[in-house]
Protein backbone atom coordinates (compact mmCIF):
# COMPACT_ATOMS: atom_id res chain seq x y z
CA UNK A 1 0.00 0.00 0.00
CA UNK A 2 2.83 2.64 0.61
CA UNK A 3 4.48 1.59 -2.06
CA UNK A 4 1.68 2.38 -3.92
CA UNK A 5 1.21 5.81 -2.68
CA UNK A 6 5.21 6.82 -3.00
CA UNK A 7 5.05 5.72 -6.51
CA UNK A 8 1.83 7.24 -8.07
CA UNK A 9 3.27 10.58 -5.50
CA UNK A 10 6.72 10.42 -7.54
CA UNK A 11 5.31 10.33 -10.81
CA UNK A 12 2.93 13.00 -9.93
CA UNK A 13 5.94 15.44 -8.95
CA UNK A 14 7.70 14.15 -12.53
CA UNK A 15 4.76 15.02 -14.69
CA UNK A 16 4.23 18.46 -12.16
CA UNK A 17 8.01 19.34 -12.56
CA UNK A 18 7.82 18.78 -16.61
CA UNK A 19 4.44 21.06 -16.73
CA UNK A 20 6.50 23.78 -14.97
CA UNK A 21 9.50 23.12 -16.85
CA UNK A 22 7.79 23.76 -20.25
CA UNK A 23 6.02 27.04 -18.85
CA UNK A 24 9.66 28.33 -17.39
CA UNK A 25 10.65 27.64 -21.15
CA UNK A 26 7.91 29.61 -22.62
CA UNK A 27 8.47 32.50 -20.23
CA UNK A 28 12.65 32.13 -20.86
CA UNK A 29 11.61 32.54 -24.75
CA UNK A 30 9.19 35.61 -24.56
CA UNK A 31 10.17 37.47 -21.30
CA UNK A 32 12.76 40.67 -22.89
CA UNK A 33 14.94 41.34 -20.39
CA UNK A 34 17.59 39.55 -18.94
CA UNK A 35 16.73 40.55 -15.34
CA UNK A 36 13.34 39.38 -16.05
CA UNK A 37 14.55 36.22 -17.72
CA UNK A 38 15.98 35.48 -14.08
CA UNK A 39 12.36 34.61 -12.75
CA UNK A 40 11.87 32.44 -15.59
CA UNK A 41 15.05 30.10 -15.07
CA UNK A 42 14.45 29.87 -11.12
CA UNK A 43 11.47 28.25 -12.17
CA UNK A 44 12.83 25.87 -14.55
CA UNK A 45 15.51 25.24 -12.13
CA UNK A 46 13.33 24.10 -8.73
CA UNK A 47 10.67 23.11 -10.69
CA UNK A 48 11.98 21.88 -13.48
CA UNK A 49 15.35 20.36 -11.87
CA UNK A 50 14.36 19.67 -7.99
CA UNK A 51 10.70 17.89 -8.25
CA UNK A 52 11.57 15.43 -10.82
CA UNK A 53 14.27 14.33 -8.94
CA UNK A 54 12.50 14.13 -6.05
CA UNK A 55 10.12 12.88 -8.08
CA UNK A 56 12.32 9.80 -9.29
CA UNK A 57 13.73 9.66 -5.70
CA UNK A 58 10.12 8.53 -4.63
CA UNK A 59 8.89 6.53 -6.95
CA UNK A 60 11.78 4.04 -7.43
CA UNK A 61 11.50 3.75 -3.56
CA UNK A 62 7.82 2.04 -4.42
CA UNK A 63 9.02 -0.20 -7.40
CA UNK A 64 9.52 -4.15 -7.33
CA UNK A 65 13.23 -4.38 -7.51
CA UNK A 66 16.33 -5.04 -5.87
CA UNK A 67 17.12 -3.12 -2.94
CA UNK A 68 21.04 -1.82 -4.72
CA UNK A 69 18.68 -0.85 -7.63
CA UNK A 70 16.54 1.38 -5.19
CA UNK A 71 19.48 2.55 -2.87
CA UNK A 72 22.01 4.18 -6.19
CA UNK A 73 18.82 5.82 -7.69
CA UNK A 74 17.12 6.99 -5.04
CA UNK A 75 20.44 8.20 -3.65
CA UNK A 76 21.95 9.81 -6.86
CA UNK A 77 18.37 11.88 -7.25
CA UNK A 78 18.61 12.85 -3.66
CA UNK A 79 22.39 14.18 -3.99
CA UNK A 80 21.76 15.90 -7.56
CA UNK A 81 18.50 17.61 -5.92
CA UNK A 82 20.51 18.94 -3.00
CA UNK A 83 23.26 19.91 -5.62
CA UNK A 84 20.86 21.84 -7.46
CA UNK A 85 18.45 23.33 -4.67
CA UNK A 86 21.78 25.13 -3.39
CA UNK A 87 23.48 26.08 -6.70
CA UNK A 88 21.23 26.62 -8.84
CA UNK A 89 19.82 29.95 -7.16
CA UNK A 90 23.87 31.25 -5.64
CA UNK A 91 24.70 30.56 -9.48
CA UNK A 92 22.26 32.78 -10.88
CA UNK A 93 22.35 35.41 -8.51
CA UNK A 94 26.20 36.00 -8.41
CA UNK A 95 25.30 35.78 -12.81
CA UNK A 96 22.99 38.78 -11.95
CA UNK A 97 25.26 40.73 -9.94
CA UNK A 98 28.17 40.08 -12.29
CA UNK A 99 25.77 41.20 -15.43
CA UNK A 100 24.57 44.17 -13.70
CA UNK A 101 28.31 45.50 -12.19
CA UNK A 102 30.00 44.71 -15.73
CA UNK A 103 27.13 47.07 -17.72
CA UNK A 104 26.58 43.33 -20.02
CA UNK A 105 22.72 44.47 -19.51
CA UNK A 106 21.45 47.96 -18.66
CA UNK A 107 18.12 47.39 -16.33
CA UNK A 108 14.89 49.08 -17.80
CA UNK A 109 14.67 51.42 -15.05
CA UNK A 110 13.52 55.00 -14.40
CA UNK A 111 15.72 55.79 -11.58
CA UNK A 112 18.89 53.58 -10.57
CA UNK A 113 19.61 54.29 -7.05
CA UNK A 114 22.30 51.42 -6.93
CA UNK A 115 24.36 52.53 -9.81
CA UNK A 116 24.40 55.87 -8.48
CA UNK A 117 25.83 54.66 -5.52
CA UNK A 118 28.34 52.81 -6.81
CA UNK A 119 30.10 55.53 -9.28
CA UNK A 120 28.54 58.62 -7.09
CA UNK A 121 32.51 58.73 -5.61
CA UNK A 122 31.68 57.31 -2.33
CA UNK A 123 33.67 54.58 -1.17
CA UNK A 124 33.09 51.43 -3.97
CA UNK B 1 4.93 -3.51 -4.91
CA UNK B 2 4.39 -1.86 -8.04
CA UNK B 3 6.25 -3.41 -10.86
CA UNK B 4 8.79 -1.83 -12.47
CA UNK B 5 6.95 -2.47 -16.17
CA UNK B 6 4.80 0.30 -14.77
CA UNK B 7 6.80 2.97 -14.77
CA UNK B 8 8.28 2.06 -18.62
CA UNK B 9 4.95 3.84 -19.54
CA UNK B 10 5.42 6.49 -18.19
CA UNK B 11 9.01 7.57 -18.82
CA UNK B 12 8.90 8.20 -22.65
CA UNK B 13 5.87 10.85 -22.02
CA UNK B 14 8.22 12.59 -18.97
CA UNK B 15 10.81 12.61 -21.73
CA UNK B 16 8.96 14.07 -24.27
CA UNK B 17 7.94 16.89 -22.00
CA UNK B 18 11.79 17.73 -21.18
CA UNK B 19 12.73 17.41 -24.43
CA UNK B 20 10.36 20.31 -26.01
CA UNK B 21 11.57 22.42 -23.05
CA UNK B 22 15.22 21.52 -23.93
CA UNK B 23 14.05 22.30 -27.57
CA UNK B 24 12.42 26.18 -26.61
CA UNK B 25 15.39 26.81 -24.04
CA UNK B 26 18.10 26.64 -27.03
CA UNK B 27 16.43 28.66 -29.34
CA UNK B 28 16.94 31.19 -26.85
CA UNK B 29 20.55 29.94 -26.79
CA UNK B 30 21.05 30.52 -30.36
CA UNK B 31 19.12 33.69 -30.71
CA UNK B 32 20.17 35.51 -27.16
CA UNK B 33 21.87 38.53 -27.69
CA UNK B 34 24.34 38.93 -24.75
CA UNK B 35 26.17 36.76 -22.10
CA UNK B 36 24.21 36.58 -19.34
CA UNK B 37 21.15 34.98 -21.41
CA UNK B 38 22.98 32.60 -23.02
CA UNK B 39 24.46 31.09 -19.54
CA UNK B 40 21.29 31.07 -18.25
CA UNK B 41 19.59 29.49 -20.95
CA UNK B 42 22.66 26.58 -20.52
CA UNK B 43 21.72 26.44 -16.91
CA UNK B 44 18.00 24.97 -17.54
CA UNK B 45 19.56 23.26 -19.97
CA UNK B 46 21.78 21.40 -17.88
CA UNK B 47 19.05 20.62 -15.43
CA UNK B 48 16.72 19.19 -17.64
CA UNK B 49 19.75 17.00 -19.18
CA UNK B 50 20.23 15.57 -15.75
CA UNK B 51 16.56 15.01 -15.34
CA UNK B 52 16.98 13.64 -18.75
CA UNK B 53 19.53 11.32 -18.06
CA UNK B 54 17.72 9.52 -15.07
CA UNK B 55 15.15 8.77 -16.91
CA UNK B 56 17.11 7.03 -19.66
CA UNK B 57 18.64 4.99 -17.02
CA UNK B 58 15.38 4.28 -15.30
CA UNK B 59 13.98 3.30 -18.86
CA UNK B 60 16.75 1.16 -19.57
CA UNK B 61 17.18 0.00 -15.62
CA UNK B 62 21.38 -0.08 -15.84
CA UNK B 63 22.95 2.52 -13.23
CA UNK B 64 25.87 3.24 -15.67
CA UNK B 65 24.44 6.67 -16.76
CA UNK B 66 23.96 7.99 -13.52
CA UNK B 67 27.94 8.02 -13.40
CA UNK B 68 27.93 11.84 -15.12
CA UNK B 69 24.93 13.10 -13.01
CA UNK B 70 26.33 14.36 -9.94
CA UNK B 71 29.74 16.24 -11.56
CA UNK B 72 27.38 17.74 -14.12
CA UNK B 73 25.01 19.34 -11.47
CA UNK B 74 28.15 20.57 -9.96
CA UNK B 75 29.28 22.11 -13.48
CA UNK B 76 26.36 24.33 -12.95
CA UNK B 77 27.53 26.76 -10.27
CA UNK B 78 31.15 26.37 -12.02
CA UNK B 79 30.13 27.70 -15.30
CA UNK B 80 28.30 30.98 -12.96
CA UNK B 81 31.02 31.49 -11.16
CA UNK B 82 33.41 31.01 -14.44
CA UNK B 83 31.71 33.58 -16.27
CA UNK B 84 31.09 36.28 -13.56
CA UNK B 85 34.67 36.55 -12.97
CA UNK B 86 34.77 36.71 -16.33
CA UNK B 87 32.69 39.72 -16.69
CA UNK B 88 34.23 41.17 -13.17
CA UNK B 89 37.17 41.36 -15.05
CA UNK B 90 36.59 42.75 -17.94
CA UNK B 91 35.11 45.47 -16.69
CA UNK B 92 38.13 46.77 -14.35
CA UNK B 93 40.11 46.81 -17.87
Amino acid sequence: MIDTILFYLGIGLLFIGGVMDIIASIGFFKFKDFYTRLHAATVGAIGGGFYPLLGVALAVMGLDVDLWFKAVFSGVSLITAAIIALGVPAGSHILARSVYRSREVEPAVIADRLREDLEGGGSN
Amino acid sequence: MVSIETILSFTPVLAGLFTLAMIIYSLRVFTSKNLGDAVLAIDALTVDLIVLMILVALYYRTPYLLIGVIPLASWIFLLDLIVSRYLEKRRSK
